[in-house]
């Protein structure tokens, strides 16, 4: 049952007070895996604010059919002369307004709105370990390379601790739909595939190579996982069942990113007992996993 | 130098230094488009619907996109009146412009019983009653009879001094009539139109895309049913109209004045357009001024049919 809203709340909103509104330029579009693009758009506006875990909320200009933006978590930010000029995003296309993205040219015109969510906070722990389902691994990029000490985010510049090791365990339906291997492995990122049809590493479910991963591990673990609910309901029971930090970014479908639509509405507990329907925009899209209520748990 | 239009409109005893208003629902409680909007030019905020009691929600998925519009059945998700007094409302307060409160009961009595709690109060300005959320059970009932309509409205007159906005829907087959009985309660100013019923539905799965099964139609698919509510409305009754469905664009606001709207309200453009009232602010004098027009009660309702 829904709870009292005055008693107090296990999160914070984090409202779009940074957020910038406009039209900006596509510079990059192109193919990384199978249906799967990483589009960069020119927006120092957006670039110079937004954390690992943010996102953007993105829409052709100018059109009605689509209409409503899309929520696209920052990849990466690109540096040119030293200061923060665009920002990347990779996208899998799943319908009509991401085709529509798919045939983008460098040149032509996004409309976006951003630094959107609350984004990861600066992780503890000795080993970050990264657990992607689908085309979950997207907002991990730019934490790995936060907590590897190769680049900072944020206006002042976030000065996040340092990991001793980061690794990434990143699992799809089947290999040619694994993007950005590369951009983590350049990143110093240990990396572990898993595919449904067993096409590429381990046959099987992403969460098999969580185990391995922490068990073995020197350091204090510290779990960030993003990826479809079951995915992460499981790879909360094993954080659970091993007293480990585990922080889920979740995927609800979003109309405007900023909190006034109240779709994007999560089951979250509640301090003082049960649950009650947050906004995933405003009040995540990261949570503790502990906080979650995942329907296949209950 | 040309003067200016005046901006200025009278929602009968509302005062709004500008026609545009944020509708209920799209907007939040304000604070959430702090960072993006300058609250204060606008003309009239009003914040998602309260209800006496908090209430979850409806299931997710609770909004689906259509062609040139959204599906939505939230199911007036929010904390209750108590907690909006306390948590929403001093902050709503502090904005220096009209709130207008918009109220939902499930029947008479909690009708009545929320208009006599907000009288009074610093910040509440004037009521909106959604006498037309599709999303809810009871709710839609006042607004789909003439008879009920008149009788809430009324209770709610008495019950307070706030002026009081009757938010009507689309779903019924004389909307006019509808709207003749809320200005016979004592309705200050009639807002057509709240979403229109509609579904969405995936045939592969053989199953409804939205939790709720039905859900309420919203954006610029919807503006031709909204304009032609405005014209109706406007015809039958002598209060002010407010008109809102599918509007985004100046075109969009100018369509609605001159077609018999006092003010309009922006709804779902707020979504995918979250800057959208200050650019329709920016763009209104210029667009009055083309029709020679020295304020925007010149234009309202001068169309010729």
């Amino acid at each position: 049952m829904p709870s009292n809203a005055d008693k107090p709340q296990t999160t914070h909103v984090c409202y779009a007070d940074s957020a910038w509104h406009g039209v900006a330029k596509v510079e990059l579009n192109v193919q990384l895996a199978r249906d799967t693009f990483r589009l960069r758009i020119v927006c120092p506006q957006i670039a110079r604010r937004i954390l690992p875990g943010q996102f953007v909320m993105v829409r052709l200009p100018g059109i009605n059919d689509p209409l409503l933006g899309r929520p696209l978590a920052l990849y990466d930010v690109i540096v040119d002369g030293g200061n923060p000029a665009a920002i990347d995003v990779v996208y899998l296309v799943v319908g009509k307004m991401t085709r529509l993205l798919a045939r983008l040219k460098p040149g032509e015109m996004l409309e976006l709105w951003g630094p959107l969510g609350n984004g990861f906070p600066p992780v503890q722990g000795g080993h970050l370990v990264m657990v992607a389902g689908g085309i979950g691994q997207t907002p991990f990029l730019a934490l790995a390379k936060e907590h590897l000490g190769l680049q900072q985010y944020g206006d002042p510049p976030r000065v996040a601790p340092q990991a001793k090791k980061v690794t990434l365990c990143y699992g799809v339906r089947t290999a040619d739909l694994l993007a950005g291997l590369d951009d983590f492995r350049r990143a110093g990122v240990e990396v572990f595939v898993s595919t449904d049809d067993g096409s590429l590493g381990h046959g099987g479910v992403v969460t098999d190579l969580i185990a391995p991963v922490v068990d073995s591990s020197p350091w204090p673990c510290c779990l960030v996982c993003c990826g479809p609910e079951p995915m992460l309901a499981a790879a909360a029971q094993i954080a659970r069942q091993r007293h480990l930090p585990c922080l889920v970014s979740l995927e609800s479908p979003m109309a405007c990113g900023i909190g006034i639509c109240f779709s994007c509405a999560v089951k979250i507990r509640q301090p003082s007992g049960g649950w009650d329907y947050r906004r995933s925009c405003v009040e995540g899209p990261v949570f503790r996993a502990e906080d979650v209520v995942f329907p296949t748990t209950g | 130098m040309p003067h200016l239009p005046e901006l200025e409109v009278q929602l009968g005893r509302l005062r709004l230094a500008n026609p545009i208003m944020a509708a209920s629902g799209t907007f939040g409680y304000a604070r959430e488009m702090a960072g993006m909007v300058d609250l204060r030019r606008l003309g009239a905020i009003v914040p998602k619907t309260i209800t006496p009691l908090p209430r979850a929600g409806n299931p997710p998925p609770r909004t689906v996109e259509t062609a040139a519009g959204m599906l939505n059945s939230i199911g007036l998700d929010n904390d209750g009146i108590e907690a909006f007094i306390s948590n929403q409302l001093p902050y709503l307060a502090s904005l220096g412009v009209p709130i207008v409160v918009s109220i939902a009961g499930k029947n008479y009595g909690e009708f009545v019983s929320m208009a006599s709690r907000l009288d009074g109060l610093p910040g509440v300005t004037a009521l909106e009653l959604n006498i037309s959320c599709p999303n809810v059970s009871g709710g839609v009932d006042f607004g789909a009879d003439a008879q009920m309509c008149h009788r809430v409205v009324g209770g709610v007159r008495q019950a307070c001094s706030l002026p009081v906005l009757a938010k009507l829907t689309p779903n019924v087959t004389d909307i006019a009539q509808i709207a003749a009985a809320a200005e016979q309660g004592g309705a200050d100013a009639i807002t057509v139109v709240n979403t229109c019923l509609g579904m969405a539905v995936d045939w592969r799965r053989r199953r409804p895309i939205l939790g709720n099964v039905l859900g309420g139609l919203s954006g610029p698919a919807i503006k031709p049913i909204a304009l032609r509510a405005v014209y109706q409305v406007a015809r039958a009754v002598k209060v002010p109209v407010v008109g809102v469905g599918g509007i985004a664009t100046i075109d969009d606001v100018m369509e609605f004045l001159v077609t018999g709207a006092t003010a309009v309200q922006i709804g779902t453009a707020n979504f995918y357009d979250p800057t959208v009232t200050m650019r329709l602010l920016d763009q209104l004098p210029d667009a009055l001024a083309e029709l020679g027009a020295a304020s925007v009660a010149e234009v309202v309702g001068t169309l010729s049919v």
